[in-house]
């Protein structure tokens, strides 16, 4: 869409004698307190009429200092505190802070526990997508799919809460390992759960995707192209959908990913609906994975799910920088250690920070209605964008 | 459209919870040494515990001891991530992971809850659920049994004892 840039011209007087309406840009806030926006994200709109001519993503309104949290943790109290970046992968934010401190360590994790976490990781991957697979639709005005969405979500954070003891922090993993053995007889209920969920996804898509008002709001709506993807380091279901094929499980295995055929989802219309089609079709891929690690670990022989500690766990010294795929985008911590059992330092990279940067391109030009189908898919947690 | 509602009926019905639910946090008192790793594990300081010092008079020809007594220990559960660090790290089995959750107040001082009131969560602590056949055999488990095997094989299976220490 074209987009007048050319400066208003103020007209004085509005009357029979005048020629044209006098127009003035209007700044239009959208939140920090806003219905449609999820948490505290406030965007600053220049409005030209209806239509947006400057966005300007503006964060931090939930900033928590976390980086500098991370300075006072050892590595245990780490995980607590980077499991809640964002709340709704947890599992995964966990997962880099493990990583990354086994790295230093030259740690080998047992061969059980490394599938589990794979397991974990993808379940938590469908719970994060089945959370904005109900809730972008709700913000286009469905109002169904979000209750099918929520009871998948129970029944997944029903197995991930017998193994964990937590629904949403489920501070599950451990230097060296997993907390503890899953109960007996978890690994069928888990393989239930995943089947029940596969079975049932067919009611979301069939509501949503054959929905003529839905498509009309997204087909064509909000397109992002791969340079801008590239531009401003966008990654996750919104980079793939816009065709730029990259996912670290299949680029940089971690975990037991290289042992697995991981199907990446990607699109290339790069549109609000190809978003959403990426998502939901990400999520048979990582129902498909979570089978295939059940499977595997049937097959496993007895042996233990973490290794045993020092009492007063130290990193030797030195850096590095462990990145996972997260269910909204890389995930990167950058670990650097002085020898101490805190971190000297730990800066995160999280994706919803990156991702809704883009905004600033993305919105111009852009109908104000345009704008809440255009946000909601960018599948940001705020608490993710603010640290 | 014909199925039924998945929709549990919250206060007239109960959630069915698992065991590991991560609820509310009990304290076995009589375990507790004051040792204090829990409170200094805590990665936002919310237990608190006072003790005092006791000196039980010498028996039998002994010198006298001294031991912790418990004073205070309270947890506040305003502050609490639940994370069950302290769960974790208590050596002596004293505190307990219970999944209760209905203890919400009006006062947000009323969330600190004293060791009466923890130790009346203990009630509610379930039994740990069994391991996954493929997990190698729990180290108390294992303690137990070669505490067994060392007490002799004869007494292991002597009808009147089950085994173990």
């Amino acid at each position: 869409m074209k987009v007048s840039t050319q400066e208003t011209v103020r007209t004085v007087g509005i009357g029979a004698g005048a020629k044209e309406l006098a127009t003035e840009d209007m700044t239009l806030n959208i939140g920090p307190q806003h219905p449609s926006t999820h948490g505290v994200l406030r965007l600053r709109l220049t409005l030209d009429g209806e239509r947006i001519s400057r966005a300007e993503p503006i964060v931090g309104y939930m900033h928590r200092g976390a980086e500098k949290l991370f300075e006072v943790r050892d590595y245990r109290q780490l995980i607590v505190l980077a499991n809640r970046h964002d709340w709704l992968s947890a599992f995964a934010n966990e997962l880099g802070v493990v990583l990354a401190v086994e790295r230093m360590l030259g740690m080998e994790v047992p061969e059980r526990a490394v599938w589990l976490r794979t397991l974990l990781a993808e379940l938590n991957r469908v719970l994060n997508h089945l959370m904005f697979l109900g809730s972008y639709p709700l913000e286009v005005g469905a109002m169904t799919p979000i209750f099918y969405s929520f009871q998948e979500r129970e029944q997944l954070q029903r197995v991930m809460e017998e193994i964990s003891g937590g629904r949403i922090h489920y501070m599950f993993n451990r230097v060296g390992g997993l907390k503890e053995e899953p109960p007996a007889g978890w690994t069928d209920r888990a393989r239930r759960a995943v089947g029940e969920v596969r079975g049932r996804m067919g009611r979301i898509s069939d509501l949503i995707m054959g929905n003529e008002i839905f498509r009309a709001r997204t087909r064509g709506v909000g397109v992002l192209s791969p340079e801008q993807i590239r531009q401003y380091g966008v990654s996750g279901p919104i980079a793939r959908a816009s065709g730029v094929d990259f996912d670290l499980r299949r680029d940089e295995p971690y975990l037991a990913y290289s042992e697995l055929d991981v199907r990446v989802v990607t699109r290339t219309e790069g549109d609000c609906l190809a978003r959403f089609e990426c998502l939901l079709d990400q999520v048979h891929a990582s129902l498909d994975l979570a089978d295939a690690c059940l499977d595997r670990l049937a097959e496993l022989p007895p042996g233990p799910i973490n290794q045993r500690l020092p009492k007063v766990l130290k990193v030797p010294e030195g850096h590095t920088y462990a990145w996972t795929e997260n269910p909204l985008g890389i995930n990167g911590y950058y670990l650097v250690s002085r020898g101490e059992k805190t971190p000297w330092r730990m800066k995160l990279r999280s994706a919803s920070y990156n991702n809704v940067q883009v905004l600033t391109e993305l919105l111009p030009g852009n109908l104000v209605a345009d704008m809440i189908a255009i946000l909601g898919s960018m599948f940001f947690v705020v608490g993710d964008i603010d640290k | 459209m014909t199925r039924r509602s998945v929709t549990r009926q919250y206060p007239e019905v109960q959630p069915d919870l698992p065991p590991r639910s991560r609820g509310v946090i009990a304290l076995l008192e009589e375990n507790c040494t004051v040792c204090m790793l829990c409170a200094r594990e805590c990665p936002d300081w919310c237990i608190y515990i006072d003790s005092h010092k006791e000196t039980l008079p010498a028996e039998g020809g002994g010198r006298p001891r001294t031991r912790n007594v418990l004073d205070r220990f309270a947890i506040d559960f305003a502050l609490c991530m639940y994370c069950g660090i302290c769960v974790e790290v208590c050596p002596f089995d004293a505190l307990f992971w219970s999944p209760e959750f209905e203890y919400a107040e009006y006062d947000i001082a009323e969330l600190t809850h004293e060791k009466d009131r923890l130790r009346e969560w203990m009630w509610t602590v379930p039994p740990p659920q069994a391991h996954d056949p493929a997990a190698e055999t729990p180290k108390e488990v294992t303690v137990a049994e070669r505490a067994a095997q060392r007490a002799g094989p004869a007494a292991g299976r002597g009808p009147g004892r089950n085994g173990g220490p």
